[in-house]
């Protein structure tokens, strides 16, 4: 209670004070109030023209930084590019531009490197592997017609703003007619690291990809296979060629497409079931790009595996069947998958099984009951 | 005196006949019904001829579909000498394919041996008009003293549990020294990642290969994995500032 009592009367001393200044002087002017200060405080002359000096230097100090230096955010990263895929159908002799748009979705500005990376093959999701190293010949077809921005020279993004790049592409006359494969790379570029820096400083780099036909047909030979088409339960039993499955539970379907010719060929077709000559159930292919001498998953326009709920009444043998069908080439699978009511046969089982015992139960009479007493 | 118990058969035979009958009509009166007239519909019929001038998703009960435009193509491409298919027909979005690192500079400062550092980010991945997307990291060395080749080597994991920058483990003990990261989120690989003492050592530039650290097989907004740095240094580690530089490369599908 003491203390703050004692803190009280200080506050209020000072606020008197103050009040008592204001009253005594009131100087419309800074400077004159200064005067009238070290006037009334001669003792602290001194200190107060030091403490007003260090006040200005700091209020010019912080203006001058406000002035001088430009907003400062965590060093994050954000980019994007549009379109991620470009495929092309073009002859020798001609040329085409496509134009790629890059956002900085960063808070910074960013200094980023673009360049053309071959690849050959790639995993059965169509993910490319690329080949940084690869002096494809073909890489002198590409070039930017940026007046600002060239292959492997920096440029600058600022943030929130949008660049693009003028991708040209020229075939010669004399180009070999083949499939190129590519990838439109951008890279985060940064020649010095902060020597006092310890740690890992991360770059990045997005892609767009290219597929290139160079032929003199719109068309030219493909050649697909399907490849490992096979149903995926753990309730089925195959004997021989033969599935055996049950008529009620779900079943998925898995298959790859295998295209062993020189060109990209697109997926299109239908996963069908049908029982005889009549179709049951149709569900489209995902239409993805196979590149020459590669393989890749088949998958449904949601991008999941193939699959299909069998009804009571579908008993018996039933075709399973996978259809490619592209502009120049003609592909399909097929199995046969027998369904049983399986469980439904399991459930009457149980069924008999509990009105048997029920039945024997209601019709069982126990052995009367015998007096002991009564017989002694 | 006892009364021998017995099973009327004939009520059992009744039961079961009845019992059998009953589900039987249940079978084929239950069934659902079969699209033959829908699948031979033009929309049917259009998928798998030749398509003229039509386009987009098909679908009933028994189908789904997805076809594209047609015969242009093939008379374009005789007029001009090319054709140009930007994007993927089959996605109806102009969303951009982007990519999103939250910072940049994982810096750990000042080291206590034995003692780990951790410290994580975020990578953020929305495929907009791909169908798809892989993003796979590489370093470009170990961490290395800034003015020499003295390294901190890439983690091994635990003795029991060792790891390879393809197969994370589990890395707790704290007298096993080195660099690495572990994977939670979206997209990730969780088999590989089980929990937070799971870790990889990142692939070396020149010696292996970039491997996935995301991946999708379809559409994808905003998928978010965290990565987080472990760094663990022995008494014994040379004094300096290690440096090194990881790549993340973040490709659409095609």
């Amino acid at each position: 209670m003491n203390s703050l009592h004692i803190h009280h009367n200080k506050k209020e001393r000072r606020f008197a004070g103050s009040a008592q200044y204001r009253a005594q002087d009131a100087p419309p002017v800074a400077g004159r109030a200064m005067s009238t200060v070290i006037g009334v405080l001669p003792k602290t002359r001194e200190k107060i023209i030091t403490a007003t000096k260090a006040i200005f230097l700091a209020l010019l100090y912080i203006a001058f930084l406000s002035l001088a230096t430009k907003d400062v955010y965590a060093a994050d990263y954000g980019l994007s590019v549009t379109p991620p895929l470009l495929r092309v159908h073009i002859k020798p002799g001609k040329s085409i531009t496509q134009v790629f748009t890059l956002n900085n979705l960063g808070q910074g500005d960013q200094t980023l490197v673009a360049r053309i990376v071959p690849f050959t093959e790639a995993d059965h999701q169509g993910n490319p592997v690329l080949n940084p190293k690869s002096t494809a010949p073909w890489l002198s077809y590409f070039s930017l017609a940026n007046s600002t921005v060239k292959f492997n020279e920096p440029f600058t993004i600022t943030s929130g703003a949008t660049e693009q790049l003028i991708l040209s592409l020229t075939v010669p006359d004399n180009a070999p007619l083949e499939d190129i494969y590519a990838t439109l790379m951008i890279s985060t570029y940064a020649n010095s690291v902060d020597q006092g820096f310890q740690g890992t400083q991360l770059a990045a780099t997005i892609g767009s990809n290219m597929l290139i036909t160079i032929s003199s047909v719109a068309f030219p030979d493909t050649i697909l296979k399907i490849e490992n088409f096979t149903p995926q339960a753990n309730s089925l039993i195959k004997i021989g060629d033969l599935y055996f499955a049950d008529s009620i539970t779900p079943l998925t379907f898995t298959a790859d497409v295998r295209n062993d010719g020189d060109f990209t060929a697109e997926t299109k077709g239908v996963f069908r079931i049908t029982r005889g000559s009549t179709p049951v159930y149709l569900e489209g292919i995902l239409p993805v790009n196979v590149i020459g001498k590669s393989s890749r998953q088949l998958v449904n326009t949601d991008g999941q595996p193939f699959s299909f709920t069998p009804s009571l009444s579908q008993i018996g043998p039933h075709q399973i069947t996978l259809e490619i069908k592209t502009d120049n080439s003609n592909t399909a699978a097929s199995f046969t998958i027998v369904f049983l009511p399986l469980k439904l046969l399991l459930g009457l089982l149980v069924a008999v099984l509990i009105i048997v015992i029920s039945v024997k139960l209601t019709t069982y009479y126990p052995k009367e009951s015998v007096d002991i007493y009564k017989s002694e | 005196m006892t009364k021998k118990p017995s099973l009327d058969s004939k009520k059992i035979k009744y039961y079961l006949i009845t019992f059998i009958f009953l589900a039987s009509i249940f079978t084929f009166v239950n069934t659902s019904p079969i699209f033959a007239d829908d699948l031979k519909s033009p929309a049917f019929e259009i998928q798998m001829s030749t398509i003229n001038i039509t386009g987009g998703d098909k679908s009933s009960t028994s189908y789904k579909l997805s076809d594209t435009v047609g015969q242009t193509f093939q008379g374009q491409f005789n007029s001009t000498g090319y054709v140009i298919l930007a994007g993927f027909q089959y996605i109806n979005t102009l969303t951009p394919f982007s990519f999103k690192i939250s910072n940049l500079a994982i810096n750990f400062g000042s080291l206590v041996p034995g003692t780990p550092s951790l410290l994580s980010n975020t990578l953020t991945v929305t495929t907009g008009s791909a169908f798809g997307y892989s993003v796979k990291a590489i370093e470009d060395h170990p961490l290395q003293i800034s003015n020499g080749s003295i390294t901190i080597p890439d983690t091994a994991c635990d003795l029991a549990t060792p790891c390879l920058p393809t197969d994370a483990n589990v890395w707790s003990d704290n007298t096993r020294y080195g660099f690495g990261y572990n994977m939670s989120g979206t997209d990730v690989d969780t088999t590989d990642f089980v929990n937070a003492n799971y870790f990889r050592p990142f692939p070396v530039q020149n010696i292996d290969n970039p491997v996935v650290v995301m991946s999708r097989g379809n559409i994808a907004t905003s998928s978010a994995a965290t990565v987080s740095y472990k760094l663990n240094v022995s008494g014994s580690q040379a004094a300096g500032t290690y440096q090194n530089s990881i790549q993340y490369i973040a490709i659409p599908s095609f």
